[in-house]
């Protein structure tokens, strides 16, 4: 079965919620991963803020496309071309570093898009900004504190944080390069970009790493369906339960 | 604290829900705990609306099973449960006197912002944060730096 997203509105939502929902699925792997106990349960607290995001987003997809189709069949039945998600989130945790600034970069993203869905006319986007938000600011203070902690602590955790920007700053690009449908529901595009460039240079600079250049977009956006070799690989492992029982409940 | 809508008709729904304790923490029921918003007869229906507190909460649907179960065993059998996200949930819907059942019990109650928190054993204010993050969504956890005992602390949210 392949699932198509017809209306404008359902493809701006669904969006957010691969992104949301994926991000998520990216911070399950570290459930018994952490580096010690409270962060490894701080990781698992964040995933689920994310996942339940997600889940409240895909009933919206679901709500506006209005095809029968649950918030689950969204979430465990599309493809990797059918899904929507930023590549920033597909990165994987190959170091906690990595894992830190994949979430802070994002952190820093939602909290400006949601900001601006206060105001959505799309059917309980507008409520669901203002209950996200609160965990998005709490999740977001988390990571700018170990930004900070990595990049002043030891040579050591400075050289792998700089090294994660340097790497995640690759996957940056696509987010500012909006489509018709991006500026069709959230208010003010320009300032995001704005917003999130002088949040993250402040961070960065007071974390004593150094700001990469941000690159011309140079891979296919993730607004057609085009990812990193990643997700492919997060998909099979997400999926594989409702993919092989169809019917299995809890 | 928003106001509850309460009527005759409805208020032993309102009894048997506070009789339903929270699945994590069991000494406050589900209506201290302020998720259960509104309660209506639609002909023989209950309708319960329901706010989660957090949007990831595992215990979400186990407060609807739990609601839909105490009312079921005590003879009513049709309830309908609706979700309400908005209002938002926040901890400025506890009482004072949940909040002092919450406390009694070794969990730090929420205050405004976070600024002040008091360690449960001993009542000391000299305490600090070991992590944001604790064992459910809506606690984080500290350490007292008097008695050194570590405590749970409901966190503000709102």
């Amino acid at each position: 079965m392949r699932i198509t997203i017809d209306n404008d509105a359902a493809k701006f939502v669904v969006r957010l919620a691969d992104t949301e929902m994926i991000l998520g699925q990216r911070l399950c792997e570290m459930c018994s991963n952490g580096p010690f106990l409270e962060e490894d349960i701080a990781l698992s607290n964040v995933a689920l803020d994310l996942i339940g995001r997600a889940e409240q987003l895909y009933k919206i997809v679901s709500e506006i496309e209005n095809k029968g189709l649950s918030a689950d069949d969204y979430a465990y039945r599309r493809n990797e071309r059918e899904y929507f998600c930023l590549k920033l989130v597909e990165q994987p945790n190959t170091d906690f570093a990595w894992t830190i600034t994949r979430s802070y970069l994002h952190d820093v993203y939602a909290n400006e898009v949601f900001k601006q869905l206060l105001k959505s006319d799309i059917p309980n986007l507008a409520g669901l900004s203002e209950k996200v938000l609160i965990e998005i600011r709490y999740n977001l203070t988390h990571a700018r504190d170990w930004m900070l902690r990595l990049g002043i602590g030891t040579e050591e955790s400075n050289s792998r944080v700089q090294g994660a920007v340097d790497q995640m700053f690759r996957y940056v690009p696509e987010i500012f390069h909006w489509d018709v449908v991006d500026n069709k529901y959230l208010s003010d595009t320009a300032a995001i970009e704005k917003s999130w460039k002088s949040e993250v240079s402040a961070l960065l600079k007071e974390a004593n790493i150094k700001e990469p250049e941000l690159m011309d977009v140079v891979m296919r956006d993730y607004r057609e369906g085009f990812h990193s070799e990643f997700l492919g690989h997060i998909l099979t492992e997400m999926q594989f339960l409702p993919r092989a029982y169809p019917d299995a409940k809890w | 604290m928003v106001a509850i809508q309460k009527n005759n008709e409805t208020q032993k729904f309102w009894d048997l829900l506070s009789e339903v304790p929270d699945p994590e923490i069991p000494v406050i029921n589900l209506v201290e705990l302020g998720v259960v918003r509104n309660i209506e007869l639609d002909g023989q229906t209950i309708i319960v609306t329901v706010t989660p507190t957090y949007t990831g909460c595992p215990a979400k649907k186990l407060f609807n099973d739990l609601i839909t179960e105490k009312l079921n065993v005590n003879g009513y059998n049709n309830v309908e449960i609706i979700t309400q996200l908005h209002p938002v949930w926040n901890t400025d819907w506890l009482s004072e006197e949940t909040k002092a059942k919450m406390y009694k019990d070794g969990i730090s109650p929420p205050t405004d912002d976070n600024l002040v928190i008091t360690c449960p054993h001993c009542h000391s204010t000299n305490t600090e944060m070991v992590s944001q993050f604790g064992s459910t969504p809506c606690q984080s956890l500290y350490k007292c730096l008097d008695c050194l005992e570590p405590f749970n602390y409901f966190k503000c949210h709102r």
